[in-house]
């Protein structure tokens, strides 16, 4: 894996932020973010649903890897020098169902949750 | 000798005895996690087991020279074996604890130094085949190992 490719919804503030939060961070391999369903995304991957991308955090490795909403994450987190051991540790399969939890948790309730952050 | 001075010079012997065979087996056994936590960097890592057994030396020693004293009567030889064993009883806890306490810093060293190496933590949902994502985007340059962790201001 020698870089991740994000797409992340343009039009809810709280994924912009989240991108915002992730292209700040270290990271140990370049991490791409690209406007879900925008015409750059179609370009680059001709084969995927994109109006599914717009719901879902879709996260592509440079070989072709898809990972969609938690495994999304644990892949960015994954990229990222502060968080990858947290990437590792979410990962296991005691933890990676509570993970999907999470993760599908907020971005039902994204909406609502983008007023609570700063 | 009086019964006191025998049994300090018992309990010295038995502590110090101690602190060496521990801090011997932990430099003997320790080498081999700090290798693969540094890397195969051998210099570095007989430095580092070298620093962390003298300052287990200096610990443990002053442990035992600070609870030498006692206030228990030490009137015949019963008296004395159990004022020793309490006395060599708690070196040994300390000593424990030491042990562990190293342990789990050669654990912490060599688990840190692998995370940068681990693979993808998670198996894709699924494959697409990509039109060369780098040609089309700009990307953002990951820091080089080793470099210090700053974070950007901008």
């Amino acid at each position: 894996m020698r870089s991740l490719t994000v797409l992340y919804d343009p039009t809810c503030s709280l994924c912009c932020k989240a991108a915002a939060w992730v292209s700040d961070q270290e990271k140990y391999l370049p991490v791409n973010l690209v406007a879900a369903g925008s015409p750059a995304a179609r370009a680059a991957f001709p084969t995927i649903d994109h109006e599914a991308t717009r719901n879902q955090l879709t996260v592509i490795g440079d070989g072709g890897e898809v990972y969609y909403d938690e495994r999304g994450w644990l892949m960015v987190l994954w990229a990222l020098r502060k968080y990858r051991a947290m990437a590792i540790r979410f990962s296991q399969p005691g933890m990676l169902p509570a993970a999907k939890r999470f993760v599908l948790w907020v971005s039902r309730h994204r909406e609502t949750l983008r007023g609570f952050v700063p | 000798m009086n019964i006191k001075v025998v049994t300090y010079l018992v309990y010295l012997g038995i502590s110090i005895g101690l602190t060496v065979w521990v801090a011997r087996t932990l430099h003997k056994s320790g080498r081999a996690f700090l290798v693969d936590a540094f890397h195969q960097n051998e210099a570095l890592a007989d430095s580092v087991n070298h620093l962390l057994v003298v300052g287990f030396y200096l610990i443990n020693l002053g442990y035992v020279t600070l609870a030498l004293k006692t206030e228990d009567p030490l009137g015949n030889a019963g008296e004395s074996i159990e004022a020793l064993s309490r006395k060599v009883g708690l070196v040994l806890l300390v000593l424990g604890g030491m042990h562990f306490f190293n342990l789990f810093v050669f654990n912490k060293l060599r688990t840190r130094s692998h995370v940068g190496m681990a693979p993808p933590p998670v198996e894709p949902n699924a494959f697409a085949y990509a039109a060369a994502p780098e040609a089309s985007f700009a990307p953002v340059e990951p820091r080089a190992p080793g470099t210090p962790t700053r974070r950007k201001t901008s």
